[in-house]
């Protein structure tokens, strides 16, 4: 007995390995001082960040999907927290299909949908002219981040103190804005944090819908791993990966310990 | 001070009815109860008032003015949760302050009003609290101030006090009461426990599935309920099949077995089957051969003050309580007196 | 509070919902029921059923199917087998490792999927860590393929969808009362008896969904196949973006498409089936 527990410990340690394994390998393959990519690193060396703060293209590419997601992750907000409050507050028998529409953008393959969008935004006459197709598929992807967390800390939430902000005098915006939105504060950080690591990271979506001229980070990121073997990848990837750090330490600062 | 008068309420979800036609009129600074057990109506008659859920049918007046169609805010309630829904994001002064803040009254007397009713509520050391800081009892206080505050028509209580331990409750229902007395505000109370209602109210309303089935003061819902229902709900009741002649002469006269007989008031509606209630304090316990029923004891539970004795009669187990002094063993066989002035008809229910 | 239900609420997120996921999920239904194109041009006038003739008659696609699921499948049971003990330790370790423990089995989700790819390219590349590692250490002369076939694959899409796998687990096993497994062994229960006879059947509902999740994700993604299997693996969705990107096969795409839904679908109504009669 003793013995099978050490084996199921040694192999749960190396699970935790082998998820944290590629993301370890990129950020330590960024330090790299050597002109390919080799292990273990040449020396340690902050060149490639050097490199890639100077080439445009990536600069580009990150201000271009950070934008991207900063809107798309709005839009999502504004939306999901709508629908959330629906389907928590106000939905009676249909509930159950209002979740399952809300959630089909995650449920559906993405290479597929954006396919259909494609499709259907060439059909409508629209085609990838001004990132419209680009920018819906984004908030596609988005809103079911969204609408889960807000769900769930609104189901957290006890309707009670609505009703009371109403029997105290308050319109059903204000006993929202003074009120609901407070408590549900948490559930929207953590939404719109996923939301926007989301739309941030996704590729397929991306991929098809993108149009001409410039292209988000991981689109950029593929183009340049077709053909270059350089650890300015690896560094682009480690600032990238940073990034989202960020996000999740800030929003989990500023809303995660509180009501 | 406000006059509420409830005509005819009918609510149903989707036809269902939780509601069949309530109607009630509560006076100037009256505390009413709603009392029954869970799924009668009481809380859903408690919402329509406070526009929370809209009524199918009939109307609800404050002071003679139709306000069933009115949004929940436009009411001028306060009401009190049974959870006390406190906003957990504000501090005890800033939860007293919103209503007044909705109300657009100036600062100034904003902050004059919650120190007043903080003091009323004896909370002025917690006004910086937020609501996790404090205690059950606490909370609870904040939740009537917050209800106060506005100065309200009407107030209205959701279950306050079922979240509170046994002796916490038993104080709260003091102080609710005086400070219902104290402010004068026509108070409608909704609960399940029959001694709530009893120890707090003017009237008690008792409700059985969507419906009223007896509105009285404490005293005449427990001393002469209308049905066996009531009887049971609001306290233990003795419920007898005694045979009954001339019913509709204004009393009515009961057989005994042995013979004897007794005169009692006649209920005012005919029932289909009538017994007689009598309640286990009202029974007084004699010697064996004495008294209108012989029995024998089958269970004695000495309970501080009293004892509850079951006895075996030949109309069933009998519940009798009796002064601690009262001294019988289990198994030995004794007399029952029933006072007549104390016996009640009562209409016996359907399924008895 | 039933007043009036506020559909202005939904509204917004309902007319998305239709528009740009209903309404071209349906075109491309009716996409592949239309004539295959002829002189360059995505479709001809038309409809019948010549788009999925001709995806059962092409040995080259058709065959891509069956390997397809089978992919699918074994991702699954890779992710059952990773997936459970960690579910299981996350479950009863304590507040503060939770926190930590948690963060890691998201982590895969948190990075892009190309930056995920890359690090698998860099691990098992014939020049990577892993055969460079074992090269040094005189244990192989000549690389390990590790990827550019299944077995990369497999190992990359377990690792992007374990965490799939662990959250609906999770979700079960926090809903059971730590009494119960006292009560049990109060009653003589050994822990593997616990574990058999009353841990996991609870966690059944999370294994069905997590399985499902995990499956339904691994047959349908597309970049995690196409990099680390380079252009060697070839799965379904692969081909069918082939065919609507670059072929312009526009009707024949979508035939493919759907049939790999339909045979998706299939297999996890069968999964469900087989799960519940045993289990419920």
């Amino acid at each position: 007995m003793r013995l099978a527990e050490a084996l199921l410990a040694l192999f749960r340690v190396l699970v935790y390995i082998f998820l944290l394994a590629p993301i370890a390998v990129v950020v330590l393959a960024s330090f790299n001082a050597g002109n390919f990519l080799t292990f273990p690193p040449q020396g340690l060396s902050l060149r490639w960040f050097v490199t890639f703060l100077q080439n445009d293209v990536f600069i580009d590419a990150i201000v271009y999907s950070a934008v991207l997601a900063a809107l798309a992750t709005a839009v999502s907000l504004v939306i999901g927290t709508m629908a959330a409050l629906y389907y928590v507050r106000h939905a009676g028998k249909e509930a159950e299909t209002v979740r399952v529409l809300l959630l089909l953008p995650l449920i559906l393959p993405e290479i597929l949908t954006a396919i259909a969008l494609l499709f259907f935004f060439y059909q409508i006459g629209v085609g990838l002219e001004h990132r419209i197709a680009l920018f819906t598929g984004h908030v596609l992807m988005t809103l079911p981040f969204v609408f889960l967390n807000v769900t769930t800390s609104l189901q957290g939430r006890d309707e009670a103190c609505e009703l009371a902000a109403r029997s105290l005098g308050a319109s059903r915006m204000t006993a929202f804005r003074r009120v609901t939105l407070p408590l549900i504060a948490p559930g929207l950080a953590t939404g719109g944090v996923f939301a926007f690591i989301i739309s941030f990271d996704t590729f397929g979506i991306s991929f098809i819908l993108k149009g001409t001229g410039s292209a988000p980070l991981p689109i950029q990121l593929y183009d340049y791993l077709r053909f270059n073997f350089t650890p300015e990848a690896a560094a682009v990837s480690t600032v990238s990966i940073i990034f989202t750090l960020a996000a999740v330490v800030v929003a989990d600062r500023l809303f995660g310990r509180k009501g | 001070m406000t006059e509420v008068s409830l005509l005819s309420l009918v609510k149903s979800y989707g036809g269902a009815p939780a509601l069949r036609g309530i109607s009630l009129s509560v006076g100037h600074g009256q505390f009413v109860s709603l009392l029954g057990p869970s799924g009668c109506g009481k809380s859903t008659t408690l919402r329509c008032i406070a526009g929370f859920e809209e009524v199918t049918d009939g109307r609800i007046l404050f002071d003679g003015k139709d306000i069933s169609r009115k949004l929940p805010e436009k009411r001028d309630i306060g009401m009190v949760f049974q959870s006390y829904a406190l906003f957990p994001h504000l501090t005890v002064a800033q939860n007293l302050a919103f209503g007044l803040e909705m109300r657009k009254v100036p600062k100034a007397q904003i902050a004059e009003r919650v120190a007043r009713t903080l003091d009323l509520v004896q909370l002025t050391p917690y006004a910086e609290r937020y609501p996790k800081a404090l205690s059950g009892g606490q909370q609870q206080r904040v939740a009537l101030g917050r209800a106060l505050v506005i100065e309200p028509a009407i107030l209205l209580l959701d279950e306050p006090l079922a979240n509170l331990d046994a002796k916490l409750r038993d104080e709260m229902r003091g102080f609710i009461r005086d400070l219902q007395k104290r402010v004068g505000i026509t108070t409608i109370y909704v609960t399940h426990d029959q001694n709530e209602a009893m120890t707090m109210s003017d009237l008690v309303v008792v409700m059985f599935d969507g419906a009223i089935a007896q509105a009285g003061t404490p005293e005449e819902i427990y001393n002469t309920p209308s049905t066996e229902a009531v009887a049971r709900f609001v306290g233990n009741a003795n419920i007898l099949d005694l045979p009954a002649a001339n019913p509709g002469a204004g009393t009515i006269d009961l057989t005994l077995p042995g013979g004897a007989s007794l005169t009692i008031p006649a209920p005012e509606k005919p029932a289909a089957r009538l017994g007689i209630m009598a309640r286990p304090e009202q029974i007084a316990l004699t010697g064996a051969g004495q008294g209108h029923l012989g029995g024998r004891v089958t269970r004695r539970l000495f309970g501080g003050g009293y004892i509850d004795y079951e006895i075996a009669t030949d109309f069933g187990v009998l519940a009798v309580q009796t002064p601690a002094n009262v001294l019988a063993d289990e198994g030995q066989a004794v007399g029952l007196l029933l006072d007549p002035a104390r016996l009640w008809p009562v209409a016996r229910d359907a399924a008895a | 509070m039933s007043r009036r239900r506020p559909l202005l609420l939904i509204a917004p997120a309902a007319a998305l919902i239709f528009f740009f996921v209903m309404l071209p999920y349906i075109n491309v239904l009716v996409m592949s029921l239309r004539m295959p194109g002829s002189e360059g041009k995505p479709f001809d006038p038309g409809f019948g059923f010549e788009a999925y003739a001709q995806f059962f008659t092409q040995d080259y696609y058709l065959s891509a199917l069956p390997h397809t699921l089978w992919l699918g499948i074994i991702t699954t049971a890779v992710c059952l087998l990773l997936g459970y003990p960690l579910a299981l330790h996350i479950a009863t370790a304590s507040r503060r490792w939770r926190g930590i423990l948690y963060g890691i089995v998201l982590s895969p989700l948190l990075v892009g999927i190309v930056i995920r790819s890359y690090g698998w390219t860099i691990l098992l590349g014939n020049t990577g860590v892993i055969n460079k590692t074992l090269k040094d250490l005189g244990i192989i002369v000549r690389p390990l393929k590790l990827m550019y076939n299944d077995f990369g694959v497999v190992l990359a899409l377990a690792h992007v969808f374990l965490p799939f796998m662990v959250l609906p687990l999770l979700s079960s096993l926090q809903g059971i009362d730590p009494a119960i497994g006292q009560a049990a062994r109060s009653l003589g229960a050994s822990r593997l008896t616990v574990f058999r006879r009353v841990t996991f059947p609870v966690s059944m509902p999370g294994v069905q969904s997590g399985c499902i999740l995990v499956f339904v994700l691994a047959i349908s993604s597309y970049v995690t196949p196409a990099l680390i299997g380079g252009m060697r693996v070839k799965t379904t969705t692969i081909l069918v973006v082939d065919a609507l990107i670059d072929q312009f096969l526009w009707p024949f795409g979508s035939a493919m498409a759907f049939v790999l839904a339909l045979s998706a679908g299939l297999i996890v109504i069968a999964f469900a089936m087989l799960t519940r009669m045993k289990w419920k």
